[in-house]
Order: C-alpha cells, then sequence, then structure tokens
C-alpha cells in the first residue's frame, strides 16, 4: 500500500494549490497563464541562484549552523525577491485587476517550488515499504510554503504596484515583505543552529506563515481603501 | 530513510537540479530498510526422492514474535503462513518447535547452548517444512526490532497488513537443483626407499580424512572438530613425514599416502570412489617438492598405465581415519570394523565409520575419533553447533604427535624402544601454530560439498599444501551418489522495513479530504463579496431588451464599463 501513501501525500503536496486555484475568482478571469509564466520565472530564478550558491558557497562536512554561509545564502536568497518582482512587473498579463494578479503571481511560484523540492523526494521515498511521517511533514510544509508565497506576493504587489499607499503603513509593509523573504534563513538557523527537529519547524512556519497572511491581508486591505 | 532525504535539508536548490534535470528514479531501487542482515537458509535435499529441509527460499512477511499469541482465544496459534517468527536461540522450547510446522529463526552465536542447537539442528535436518527458515546472527539492531515485535505482540494485535508492524522480506530465486553435484578427494603420495633389488612393491600406509561438512546451513557448516581437527592433523603429519622423507637417509620402507576425502557426511563416498573410481575423471599432477628427491620408479609406474587405485588396493597394509579428535576431553577411542565373514552379504547403506569403506574391500583400516560411539547419519557432520569455540589445539596436538610416533616406530621398526622421534624442541616437534593458522582457515570455510566446485579455493588450498609436502598430488573429481539431491539458495539478506497499515493510510486519506474541501468552502465564502461584485456588474451590462433607445444605450454602457474598469484595475 505504499503506492497509496504517496497518493496521499502528492495530494497534501498539491491539492492545496488546485483548490485555491478553483475555489477563488482566478479560475473565472483565466489567470492560468499567469501562473504558469510566474513559474517559468520561478525556475529561472532557481536555476540562477543554484549557479551563484555553487560558486560561492563551499560545502561544509558537519551540520552546523555556520553564520557566514547563512548570511551568504540569505542574500542569495533575495535573488527570489528579485524573480519576484520580475515576474509581477515585466510580465505582460492581461487585464486582470491587481488583486488576482499577486494571486496567481504567487500561486505559481508556490506551485512551482513545491513540484522543484518536493516531487523528486516523493517519488523516490514514498513509494517505498518502509514508512516515515517526513512526507506527511513535507506536504504540510508545503501548505506552509503556500501561504507564504502568497503574502510575499501580496505584499511585493503592494511594495511595487501601488502608487499611493499610506505613508504609515510603508515601513511595516517593508518589514513584514522582510520577514517572509528571509523565511528560509530563520527555518534552517531553527534547524541546524537550534537543533529543533523537524516536526517542530515545520508547526512553527504553519504559525508564522497564518500570522504573515493575516498581517498582509490586513495591510493590504487597508491600502485598498482610498487614502485620504 | 531514503538516500535524497539530506539533500532536500541541507541543500533546497541542489534538489531542485534534480527535477531540472528530469531524472527517472523509478527503477533504482534504494535501500531504505530499517536494517538488512545477513541470513543464512536451513539446507535443502532429497534423500532418495524424498524431500527435506526448507522448500522455499523467498519471503515476504509481516514479523512476529511467538508462535502463540498472547490474546489468542483457546490458544489458537498464530497464522504461520501469514507471519515470519523471529525466535532467538537460546529462548527456544523445542518441543514446541516439534508440534508446528513453520518456524523461522533467529539465533545467538555468542551464547550457543551446544546441545539444544544440536538437537533442533537434528531436528531441522531430518523434518520437511514447507516455508522458508533462515538463520541470523543477533546483533543490536535484530534484537532491537526483536523487542519492537514483542512489544507490539503484547497488546494482541496479530500482525497483518492493517495494523502495522514490521515488515520482513528476502528476495530470492526459486531455489534450484544442483546438477551433478561433485566431490574431491585429494590424494598425496610419499613415495617410501626401495633398496637395490627389491623388486616388490613397497607397503602404503594410508592417512585419510575427510574434509566437508554438513549441516543445517551450509553457508555456516564450518565444522571445527568434525573434521577440521582431522584435516588439520592429516595436513601436520605430512609434513612432519616430508621432513623425515626427505633425505634418502631417513626415508622409511613404507609408501605413505594422506588422503582428504569429500563426501563424508554421505556415507563416506569419497572414500569409496577413492578405492574404486569412476572411469573418466582421473586427473594426475606433478609436483616436485624442492629439495625432494623423486623416486623415478613410481613416476615411470605412473606412465606405465596402472591406475593409482590398483596400486593402492595391492600394496595398502593398513589406513588410519582420523575423524573429530579436537575436543577438551582427552579420550581417543580406535575403532575397527570385523570384515563380514560371508562375502555374499549385501553392503549395509549406512557406514558409520569412514575405515568400514576400507573394510569392505578387505583392506585393514581403523578410525580414530574422540566419539565413542558411531554417530548417526547426518550426525556430527560439522554443523551449527560445532565452531572453532570447541576446538582445544593442544588435543590435536597430542593426536598428531600419538599418530605420528606409532607410525614411525612402525615404519622404523622401533616398536618397543624408549625413542621419542618427535620431541618437543627438536626439528621434527609438532608445530602448534601451524595446526592453529589451519584449524582457524578451516573454522571460517563453510565445506559442503555440493555447494563447492571443482575449483574451490578451499580444494586449491589444500591441493597446495599437500603439494608441499608430498611428492606427487592426485586431484580426483567425482559425481556425489545419485540418492542425494542438493539445492542451492543458501544464504540471503533479509530487509526489515516498518509499514504502516492500511487502515492508517485510509485514515490519512480521509483527513485530507476533508482538509481540502473546508479548504475549497472558506475559500469560496471568503471570495463570495467579490463574485457578487462581478455578477451583478455582469448584469447590470445586460440591459432589459426594446426598453431603451440606441442613443442612450452606448453613453450607459459606456459610463459603466468605465466604472467597472476603474475598480478592477486598482
Amino acid at each position: 500500500m505504499t503506492m497509496f501513501h504517496f497518493l496521499n501525500c502528492a495530494i497534501l503536496t498539491f491539492g492545496p494549490h488546485a483548490v485555491y486555484y478553483s475555489a477563488t475568482p482566478l479560475s473565472e478571469y483565466d489567470t492560468l497563464g499567469t501562473s504558469i509564466k510566474a513559474a517559468v520565472v520561478y525556475l529561472v530564478t532557481a536555476l540562477v541562484k543554484l549557479v551563484c550558491l555553487a560558486t560561492f558557497l563551499k560545502v561544509s562536512e558537519s551540520d552546523s549552523f555556520d553564520p557566514y554561509q547563512e548570511l551568504l545564502k540569505a542574500l542569495i536568497g533575495f535573488v527570489d525577491v528579485a524573480g519576484l518582482y520580475f515576474a509581477l512587473t515585466q510580465l505582460t498579463h492581461r487585464n486582470i485587476s491587481q488583486n488576482h494578479k499577486f494571486q496567481a503571481v504567487g500561486l505559481g511560484w508556490a506551485f512551482a517550488d513545491s513540484v522543484l523540492h518536493r516531487l523528486a523526494p516523493l517519488w523516490v521515498g514514498a513509494r517505498g515499504l518502509e514508512f516515515t511521517w517526513d512526507f506527511v511533514l513535507q506536504g504540510l510544509e508545503a501548505n506552509a510554503n503556500l501561504v507564504l508565497c502568497l503574502s510575499l506576493a501580496a505584499l511585493g504587489s503592494l511594495i511595487w504596484l501601488r502608487k499611493n499607499k499610506p505613508k504609515t503603513l510603508i515601513p511595516i509593509i517593508y518589514a513584514c515583505a522582510g520577514i517572509v523573504a528571509t523565511m528560509p534563513s530563520i527555518t534552517s538557523y531553527l534547524k541546524r543552529g537550534l537543533g529543533w527537529h523537524f516536526p517542530k519547524v515545520v508547526g512553527f512556519e504553519l504559525f508564522t506563515s497564518l500570522v504573515m497572511a493575516f498581517i498582509s491581508w490586513q495591510l493590504f486591505t487597508a491600502c485598498q481603501r482610498p487614502s485620504n | 530513510m531514503a538516500k535524497s532525504q539530506p539533500s532536500v535539508w541541507v541543500d533546497p536548490v541542489y534538489s531542485s537540479v534534480i527535477t531540472l534535470l528530469i531524472i527517472v528514479m523509478a527503477c533504482v531501487e534504494l535501500c531504505d530498510a530499517v536494517t538488512v542482515v545477513d541470513v543464512y537458509r536451513l539446507v535443502q535435499y532429497d534423500l532418495a526422492g524424498v524431500p527435506f529441509g526448507s522448500r522455499l527460499a523467498a519471503l515476504n512477511h509481516h514479523a512476529g514474535s511467538s508462535l502463540f499469541s498472547s490474546s489468542a482465544a483457546a490458544g489458537a496459534a498464530a497464522d504461520l503462513s501469514r507471519t515470519v517468527l523471529i525466535l532467538p536461540v537460546r529462548e527456544l522450547n523445542l518441543t514446541f518447535i516439534k508440534d508446528s510446522a513453520g518456524i523461522s529463526d533467529h539465533d545467538s552465536a555468542k551464547d550457543i547452548i551446544k546441545e539444544d542447537l544440536r538437537e533442533l539442528e537434528q531436528l531441522l535436518i531430518h523434518a520437511n517444512i514447507p516455508y522458508p527458515v533462515y538463520f541470523g546472527f543477533e546483533d543490536d539492531r535484530v534484537n532491537a526490532v526483536l523487542a519492537d515485535v514483542k512489544k507490539n505482540d503484547a497488546t494482541g494485535q496479530l500482525a497483518t497488513a492493517t495494523t502495522g508492524g514490521y515488515k520482513l522480506v528476502v528476495s530470492a530465486p526459486e531455489p534450484r537443483k544442483i546438477a551433478s553435484p561433485t566431490i574431491t578427494n585429494i590424494q598425496g603420495w610419499l613415495p617410501g626407499l626401495k633398496a637395490d633389488g627389491d623388486s616388490n612393491q613397497l607397503p602404503t600406509i594410508a592417512v585419510v580424512a575427510s574434509y566437508d561438512t554438513f549441516g543445517a546451513a551450509p553457508a555456516l557448516s564450518v565444522g571445527s572438530d568434525s573434521n577440521g581437527s582431522g584435516v588439520v592433523a592429516l595436513l601436520e603429519l605430512a609434513r612432519l613425514f616430508s621432513i623425515l622423507y626427505s633425505s634418502p637417509k631417513t626415508r622409511g620402507r613404507y609408501n605413505l599416502l594422506f588422503v582428504l576425502t569429500s563426501g563424508g557426511p554421505y556415507n563416506y563416498n569419497g572414500t569409496h570412489k577413492v578405492l574404486i573410481p569412476s572411469k573418466d575423471l582421473f586427473i594426475f599432477v606433478y609436483t616436485c617438492a624442492v629439495g625432494l628427491c623423486r623416486d623415478f620408479d613410481s613416476v615411470l609406474s605412473c606412465y606405465s598405465g596402472r591406475s593409482l587405485d590398483q596400486r593402492l588396493r595391492e600394496t595398502i597394509d593398513y589406513s588410519i581415519c582420523l575423524n573429530s579428535i579436537g575436543s577438551v576431553s582427552n579420550e581417543l577411542w580406535i575403532h575397527v570394523s570385523k570384515p563380514p565373514d560371508n562375502i555374499y552379504i549385501k553392503q549395509i547403506f549406512e557406514v558409520a565409520w569412514e575405515h568400514e569403506q576400507f573394510s569392505r574391500l578387505r583392506v585393514t583400516a581403523a578410525t580414530l575419533s574422540e566419539l565413542s560411539v558411531a554417530p548417526d547419519f547426518l550426525e556430527s557432520t560439522g554443523g551449527l553447533s560445532d565452531s572453532r569455540y570447541f576446538v582445544d589445539e593442544a588435543s590435536i596436538s597430542r593426536s598428531v604427535k600419538l599418530v605420528a610416533e606409532s607410525l614411525a616406530r612402525h615404519i622404523y621398526g622401533l616398536e618397543g624402544k624408549n625413542i621419542d622421534i618427535f620431541a618437543d624442541d627438536s626439528s621434527l616437534s609438532v608445530n602448534p601454530s601451524y595446526i592453529r593458522s589451519w584449524l582457524q582457515f578451516l573454522s571460517t570455510t563453510p565445506r559442503v560439498a555440493p555447494f563447492l566446485s571443482k575449483n574451490d579455493p578451499l580444494i586449491m588450498a589444500l591441493k597446495k599444501e599437500l603439494a608441499d609436502h608430498t611428492v606427487e598430488v592426485n586431484v580426483q573429481h567425482e559425481v556425489l551418489d545419485g540418492m542425494f539431491t542438493f539445492y542451492d539458495s543458501t544464504s540471503g539478506r533479509l530487509h526489515v522495513y516498518q509499514v504502516a497499515s492500511v487502515t492508517f493510510d485510509l485514515i490519512l486519506l480521509m483527513g485530507l479530504g476533508s482538509y481540502l474541501v473546508t479548504l475549497f468552502s472558506f475559500l469560496v465564502i471568503t471570495t463570495r463579496r467579490e463574485r457578487e461584485t462581478y455578477t451583478n456588474g455582469q448584469q447590470l451590462l445586460q440591459f432589459p431588451p426594446g426598453k431603451a433607445g440606441n442613443e442612450t444605450q452606448p453613453a450607459i454602457s459606456r459610463f459603466y464599463h468605465d466604472w467597472c474598469a476603474f475598480n478592477t484595475a486598482r
């Protein structure tokens, strides 16, 4: 029954993306093209990041937390942000509202991320006879990642696409965007520096993703009100 | 743990390379088992058509820890056809085994209870078990698995597909018959000194030992005592007498023949064939030991066409067979057999001692052994319980000295004289390190004859060793008696997997389904307001037919269209 387990974990990892697409008005506005374009941009970004990491990072034998290496990884992680900027602003989208644009881009981004990072381990590992909880936890992490990507896309669209923002909110927007963008470094620090186990890390990710989603939603609706 | 896991957690980008290159890893079998253990199968053989031993090799079932589950009603046995039992030998209660049909064992190598093991071995060899039976060594991982399985069993659950637990898998092909198993005899010939003018053949003394074993697990049958001790003693005797025979001044008036026979457990098949070989396979190998002066007479007679067996039978004065002389107790028995008075008595089926094969052909022979009673068929043949731990080198040395002194006094006519030929601290002393190293080698080499090929390293090693000590070495290949049929697949690898039950998967699926449904409804509800605005906008654009004129329509529609566009563009 191990194919069964693989199907379960695949549903957990990729199901929410499909559900999100069909449940929200994204499907009605037919924004699939945008999502696909965003996914392609993510692939290119991943390739660029890979090349940078291979060039600048040295392979460490121990599994400890090296601040310098982590700093380097965080800087390279900002290539992600650049990619997102590109996807949000430079790609030509059809006439869809900004509301839907960031959702479509975030969805495509998160889907590409899940496929790239989680499909191969799932296919290889979940089909074996041996049972581990890792793949279920990985699926939960994919869900958290989806929410985080949407938040990041929302904040990104606020930063780059919306011209008239209330002055007081601008630093908060940038701060939240910074936190969400450096999420990978934070989780890697927790895993290796503090030695947290995987379930704990996934729990933390889920919690923070919900918190950031709530905050960015509030910021978004605050900016949507006409500024006076 | 899947091997690709570390790449995901250490460096997320590298795993993306795997996907970017789209490697299809479906065919690669990763070793993701909790433990992988080397296991050795119970022997499978047919004797005159009657099957014995374990008849299957492949294994793929859940693990259990006892023959009876603790919560079983009315003492019903666990379903053995769907369970694999892990039983440590030290906890074995043999009466249970005798009653049940299928068992799978794990045994402890360090804490052997020799008698129990011997009894278990005899039981298994003579039983016909339609299940795979494997032996393995105890270690920490296996013990951990066993403890877990016992804990699960204690809660009363029988391990099946619906309750999860451990799954044991041995993937082995169907065992096949070994076609024409060969037994190989190795003979070393030390010719004696022929006086000038002596046209008669010199008498021969033969020293014989069988080197192969048989046990419950052929891959573990090393037979240190039966008959590793005999082989070691024979080699040491060959070494000592080769020193004596190297110079013509000290060469005796007897030829010496050292024979290492195979087929011991099978009624001393090989010994029989030494004396009466089959016509085809008879390979002659010449060796010239450095420093040994060759006796050209014997060389010429080899070429003369008279086979060694005829010479043997005609000239053997007597032969000494060595069997199990390595135990700690100080007893040595010499067994002789009385040839039947009536030559028309049919040969008996079972041959208890090796010398009986000689006696049948009217050759004087005796067996030297620590056993006081002849072992039963397939008993004391060097099985599981016969390990290096129980063999005493000093006993072997003492026995070698005894045999060597007796032979030498007879050869050189020194009976009754008070001479110590092979005295300690002389150049002819028995070498304990030689004995120890050969005993060590034999105790780590399983030697079941059907599984030894013609050019097996063991046979080559024994041949080389005899060639070093004797003038002429003769390797004789024969086919094992047709009564015995052996099957291959003597060892395998056991994979232990921790599996989740089907119930768990179903529950997980239902949980996921409800999660996705909840997510769907949550999203639909939160975006309802937006949806309503959209549909309202659509409705407003559609005017009732025939109401408004052409002039007003475009204006209103244009105005509303602009307003909608303005809203959506924000």
